[in-house]
């Protein structure tokens, strides 16, 4: 796909005009105990063009990428536009204009890998644990891969090139208890294809040796005790916690929609100790497991400080938020397939570290949980917040002690970071899973382990 | 573009010539129209057309699928190709296969094609209706699409469908807002044949706005208790979503379904009776096609509380050696009870009414916690109060067989019918 020059069809965006060509790549390889269930690739591909007129927005798109189907994109969108003013008459001034030029290229520059290959890969995963760990009643190998690539032309001169892959292997493990399952799941590798990402079968043993043995101790699991209580939130849920319960809240178009960050701005939201950024691309001199350089909207992309030292100071915009709120666009604007048209969306929101050992943030607590793996999560515009928890442990007298079963955390969470009293000095990055808001998108989520109070489930 | 019947035949052809033994092609042309309001204003119409090929190759029990969204002779040879490259990379599994014969049949449903000035009508009325009726709303989100749906399916044992399918759907996420103070987010969706009804009489959505527009102050019930649960139908999903779930492929072939045994046992209450109705006239928005290439049918997944049947595919049914779905799940209807929702509230002592739920992934086991969103506290019979920072925790699985009641009202959605059910036995805990 790489070499689509769009930069001819400049003259036929007389409106404000995003046109952007895009494919999705993705191989799923699925071994559920010891069965190749899924074996696929697949190609997502085509043109949309987005048009701008007078507040009113016009898209379309089509699966084929010939001149033809550019020029029609165009005309269809530029015809809805036209639609939509017709009668809605919004009279809005124009976009900000901005205009960046990058090409991100994540390819890797080793050889590529076949599917036999691939299929091979998962299967040695596969027969590891089976050789390692007989005393499994199941387990699920998926490798999974994702290649997006993008070129944009904007009407404000805006030119981009960008190739982001993630791969991963999710392993599952399963093992009975009482006659009933007990399961574990984690996720290894990130930002690259699998080549860059996996060197051999072997490099993601040690992780599952860990999986394996937090699972036994999952198998001897306790329910926590419902109520409020002192937690260690490790990484991963520092993580999810930044990106579900305040970034959400502080995307422009859902403060215009109503979330209650909107009436925070410049208020302490949270302890001094908290610093979060949604960035763009690298953190601490490091890239990012999503970067994005310039947005689908061709704006080039800032990292947005969210929270300073506790206190609230800016939302993540497109071009229309930044001009209903006089700032500048801060190139959050991502679509996820040609066919969808760009939303406001997090990259990488992470809470920055602090300076406690998590060994000492484990031994402050007297009675508490320290929680480390979460599954799903969910926020509101009330950033009351909701996590699933699949891997966590006893605090007593500041020593670790029983596992516990899955369980959900909640709260509300500007009054959770109000409670934090230790952040830790080591930064994690979870990247595996896909943020839903009408479209799905990889993000990134990271952060330190922090301490706090939070709600958990329980009996 | 092509005779879509011929495309999907020449990619059949295509993968028999690269060397399948058995093949199947599923070709989906999709045009969808959508208009979108954001915060509150009209602000997007959006025009997409799409194409997938979905090629899958068998050659020696070994499998391999393609999916691309082209459809010239070019990329179907090439797709073809690469799907007979991933099955020779597959591992074999005798379990792999594809429909057997069945005569050749078209089906449709729905319209052909969207008014445009309709859709814009509609969804102007809904605003300007939410603004005069609910002033506190504020619709964070909103869209209308019509999407008409053509599907070719193809294989090598002569099977032969073609599908259409034209509807139009409506999601709406919105909450309240007065100064400062604002609700939880809710949301709701729903599938509709034409556009005769003024959307906000659809579905739930009247109903949610009015509980929205209630929930902007609210309360933690308290101390922890064991209470009742009221089920409002657009979170009965998440609890029938477990089962459902794990009567699918990857539970009951991995082996770790708590009813890979049940078939014909009881699961639930004998109060529940849950149907799949991809191709009734309840369900609007159904499928004519399984995925692997069986004409749908409907069926009873629970008939008085006893598992009438698993949601396996013909690999899951292969594998399990359990008899194959007759359809792909979804489009669910559940069967009303004999008691008003009025009288269900009533006969709560102590409990909540869960309008939305927002829990982690329940375990294997149907173990589950999560907060209670857009909810009402219920005390002697009365809904006292909307709740916040409440959470719920339980099993799915036991919960199905303490249902209570369920009510004679239902909620259609187009793609599902579903009422209120009541559970008791929820562990219910606020801050």
């Amino acid at each position: 796909m790489h070499g689509v020059d769009l930069s001819k069809y400049s003259q036929l965006l007389t409106a404000y005009t995003e046109l952007r060509v895009q494919e999705n790549r993705s191989v799923q390889i699925s071994f559920v105990k010891g069965n190749n269930t899924i074996n696929s690739r697949s190609i997502t591909g085509g043109v949309s063009a987005r048009v701008y007129k007078n507040g009113s927005w016009g898209f379309a798109s089509n699966p084929e990428v010939t001149d033809d189907s550019i020029r029609s994109v165009i005309k269809v969108a530029t015809d809805n536009a036209v639609f939509l003013d017709s009668r809605e008459r919004k009279g809005k001034k124009p976009l900000p204009v901005t205009a960046a030029s990058s090409d991100n290229d994540f390819s890797t520059k080793k050889s590529r890998l076949g599917q036999r290959q691939l299929v091979e890969f998962a299967r040695e995963v596969d027969s590891h644990i089976v050789r390692k760990y007989p005393n499994l009643s199941s387990r699920t190998v998926v490798l999974s891969c994702l290649d997006m690539e993008k070129t944009l032309l904007t009407s404000d001169g805006s030119y981009a090139h960008s190739m982001i892959p993630r791969s991963f292997i999710h392993v599952t493990l399963s093992v009975e208890k009482d006659g009933k399952p007990v399961e574990l799941s984690d996720s290894y590798g990130g930002l690259g294809q699998f080549e860059d990402v996996f060197e051999s079968p072997a490099s993601i043993f040690d992780g599952i040796e860990k999986q394996y043995q937090h699972l036994m101790k999952k198998k001897e699991g306790v329910f926590p005790e419902a109520g409020v209580k002192t937690c260690v939130l490790d990484a991963e849920l520092a993580g999810i916690l930044a990106h579900e319960a305040i970034g959400h809240t502080t995307e422009a178009d859902l403060v215009m929609g109503g979330s209650v960050a909107g009436g925070l701005l410049g208020k302490e939201v949270a302890s001094p100790l908290i610093t979060l950024v949604d960035f763009a691309n690298t953190c601490l001199g490091k890239t990012c497991p999503v970067p994005v350089y310039v947005d689908d909207e061709g704006t080039r992309a800032e990292d947005v400080v969210i929270i300073d030292k506790g206190v609230l100071k800016g939302f993540m915009h497109n071009k229309e938020s930044a001009a209903h709120f006089g700032v500048s666009p801060t190139g959050n604007a991502r679509a996820f397939l040609f066919s969808d048209e760009p939303l406001i969306r997090m990259r990488n929101t992470a809470i920055m570290p602090g300076t406690s050992k998590l060994e000492d943030m484990i031994a402050s607590v007297d009675d508490g949980y320290y929680l480390i793996n979460p599954s799903n999560g969910q926020a509101d515009s009330t950033s009351e917040f909701m996590f699933g928890i699949t891997l966590g442990y006893e605090i007593k007298n500041g020593k670790i002690g029983r596992a516990i079963v899955d369980t959900t955390i909640s709260g509300v969470a500007f009054d959770v970071l109000k409670t934090v009293t230790m952040v830790s000095d080591e930064m994690k990055w979870l990247s595996a899973g896909m943020c839903g808001k009408k479209q799905p998108i990889p993000v990134g989520m990271g952060g330190p382990a922090i301490k706090c109070k939070v709600n958990i489930g329980g009996r | 573009m092509r005779d879509p019947k011929k495309l999907a035949k020449s990619g059949l052809d295509a993968l028999l010539k690269a060397g399948a033994e058995k093949a199947q092609c599923l070709l989906s042309l999709t045009d969808k129209h959508e208009m979108n309001v954001d915060a509150g204003e009209l602000s997007l119409f959006r025009t997409t057309f799409d194409t997938r090929l979905s090629m899958t190759a068998i050659k020696g029990q070994k499998k391999g699928t393609s999916s691309i969204n082209k459809a010239d002779s070019e990329s179907i040879e090439r797709a073809a190709a690469e799907a007979l490259a991933i099955a020779d990379a597959s591992q074999p599994d005798e379990a792999n296969d594809i429909a057997e014969y069945q005569v050749p049949q078209e089906f449709s449903a729905g319209s052909d094609s969207p008014d445009f000035g309709r859709m814009h009508y509609r969804l102007k009325e809904l605003l300007n209706t939410v603004r005069a009726r609910y002033p506190k709303i504020v619709l964070r989100q909103a869209y209308l699409d019509f999407t008409r749906e053509r599907l070719y399916l193809v294989n090598s044992n002569g099977v032969d469908f073609v599908s259409t399918k034209g509807v139009y759907r409506c999601f709406i996420i919105f909450s309240s807002r007065d100064g400062e103070k604002v609700s939880s987010f809710n949301y709701t969706g729903v599938a509709m044949k034409d556009l005769e009804k003024e959307i906000i009489e659809c579905g739930s959505i009247d109903i949610l706005l009015r509980q929205s527009t209630e929930q902007i102050t609210t309360r933690s019930v308290g101390s922890k208790f064991v209470g009742d649960v009221i089920v409002a139908p657009d979170c009965l999903e998440d609890v029938l979503g477990f089962l459902t779930a794990s009567i699918s492929d990857r539970p009951m072939i991995s082996g770790t379904s708590i009813y890979k045994d049940k078939l014909n046992q009881p699961v639930a209450s004998p109060l529940l009776t849950v149907h799949s109705k991809p191709v009734s006239d309840e369900i609007c928005d159904g499928y004519f096609l399984t995925q692997d290439g069986y004409a749908a049918r409907n069926s009873t997944i629970v008939g008085r509380g006893v598992l009438r049947a698993f949601l396996l595919s013909l690999y899951g049914s292969r594998k399990t050696g359990k008899e194959r779905s007759v359809n792909d799940g979804r489009a669910f209807v559940v069967e009303p009870g004999h008691t008003s929702l009025e009288d269900m509230v009533k006969a709560v002592k102590k409990g909540i009414l869960l309008v939305r739920f927002s829990g982690g992934r329940p375990n294997e086991n149907g173990d589950f916690a999560g907060v209670a969103k857009n909810s009402y506290y219920i005390e002697d019979g009365e809904i006292k109060y909307p709740i916040s920072e409440t959470m719920i925790s339980g099993n799915f699985a036991q919960m199905l067989g303490n249902i209570t009641a369920i009510s004679s009202e239902r909620i259609d959605y187009g793609f599902a019918v579903l009422p209120w059910v009541a559970f008791s036995g929820v562990v219910i805990s606020g801050k």
